[in-house]
């Protein structure tokens, strides 16, 4: 898998960081888990951060702070167990990031497209789903409200950035025009965080753009 | 103001004496010993560090003291799968303070919105590895080396924006420097570092 499309560097400092909202998080983070050059990139950043903390002015913690901590070690199992990853059925061969993940059913949005949301906590306010187009379809041509996070995990899109395969990870604000096309070689399956709405162009857009909340 | 931020400008210079300690060691210690004495050193070292970053990233006090015991138990419960090779013992704390953050933000929000609270994930762990290929200790050598190719003004710049979350306005007047000049030495600051990075790939 050669990756070529990579989040900018104050998006992954930010991810770093933790200030990334909940779907950013999450798109960020399965790119990054799959790409050894940015996720060399986010622990430099966490090696600047543990400098900051060695530097940072120290704030006294309760007085019974070590005392509480001691007797929950104290009280408490041994041995770490991870819990058994929750059984998924009917998945797409989704990451092992988002297999934490409450997966909603999927939903047909237009013809040879439709998406799944990804239950979040409800903290930020992006929405994260699964897209999934047919292959060689040509997406409804689009501008953004908000920002648009996208990173590919099955199959490939192109558009005037250029061409976009597995692990690749494409930026959309809303300055920005799509009009992607989906790759012949299978159906594209996409990660994708969103803020704000899709707004359909054209007739077609306009006929079918009251369903098409994603 | 000045005088504090002048002081803290020699990052990566020499630290006094207190540089000396090897935490490295001491989580070693608890994760094959249990070793209580070397915990309680931890413990006195990092808590009030990590109360004092989260305050300063926005957290009220009582947020911050929870996250910082809510740390060092994890310390003690992780100790076992810290890899001296992969991160240095206080960037590895670092992340299990913001990992803890970001669940707390979580449980927050499904909390107000009166859901189940077990029902949810906890949040990825980033740094959790599932780059198997990295050969992480080389990594962690040229992570180091390529920290130390960066000015102090450059870091200076990354830590108050990311790390202390500050507004650019508010990183211009502190370093007395045009709100522009924020924008690019943050640019080349992070351009600078993808290039040391890439640059052995």
């Amino acid at each position: 898998m050669t990756i070529s499309h990579h989040p900018p560097e104050d998006l992954l400092a930010d991810f770093a960081v933790g200030k990334l909202e909940e779907a950013h998080q999450l798109v960020v983070g399965v790119h990054v888990a799959g790409c050894p050059r940015c996720a060399r990139f986010v622990r430099a950043i966490e090696q600047l951060a543990g400098a900051a903390l060695e530097e940072v002015e120290p704030v006294a913690t309760a007085p019974d702070a070590f005392d509480r901590v001691m007797s929950r070690i104290e009280n408490s199992p041994a041995d770490i167990t991870t819990p058994p990853l929750a059984s998924v059925t009917d998945h797409d061969d989704v990451p092992p990031a988002l297999r934490k993940y409450r997966i909603g059913k999927r939903r047909r949005v237009a013809p040879g497209l439709s998406m799944r949301p990804i239950e979040l906590s409800g903290s930020g306010k992006a929405r994260a789903f699964l897209l999934r187009s047919a292959p060689g379809s040509r997406m409804l041509e689009h501008t953004h409200t908000g920002t648009e996070l996208t990173l590919v995990l099955e199959g490939s899109f192109s558009h005037e950035g250029g061409r976009f395969g597995p692990g690749d990870f494409d930026y959309g604000d809303d300055e920005v025009d799509h009009r992607p096309i989906v790759g012949d070689e299978g159906p594209c399956l996409c990660l994708v965080a969103m803020t704000g709405d899709l707004r359909m162009n054209g007739l077609l857009g306009r006929l079918i753009g009251p369903f098409v909340r994603l | 103001m000045t005088r504090r931020f002048a002081a803290r400008r020699s990052i990566g210079a020499s630290k006094g004496p207190k540089a000396k300690v090897d935490w490295a060691d001491l989580i070693g210690r608890v994760a094959s010993h249990h070793d209580r004495e070397a915990f309680k050193r931890l413990f006195e070292h990092f808590a009030p560090r990590i109360k004092g970053l989260m305050q300063k990233a926005g957290c009220s006090p009582d947020e911050a003291e929870e996250i910082a015991q809510n740390a060092m138990f994890a310390v003690w419960r992780k100790a076992g799968l810290f890899d001296p090779a992969t991160a240095g013992a206080a960037a590895w704390i670092f992340t299990i303070a913001r990992n803890l953050r970001i669940d707390s933000l979580r449980r927050r929000a499904r909390t107000d919105r009166l859901e189940a609270v077990s029902e949810l994930p906890d949040a990825p762990d980033p740094a959790e590895p599932a780059d198997a290929a990295i050969s992480r200790g080389q990594d962690a050598a040229r992570i180091e080396a390529a920290l130390k190719q960066l000015s102090a003004e450059q870091i200076m710049v990354v830590r108050l924006s990311f790390i202390e979350e500050r507004a650019h306005p508010e990183i211009a007047s502190l370093l007395g420097i045009p709100l522009g000049t924020v924008k690019s030495r943050i640019r080349l600051a992070m351009n600078r570092l993808r290039d040391i990075l890439d640059e052995d790939t």
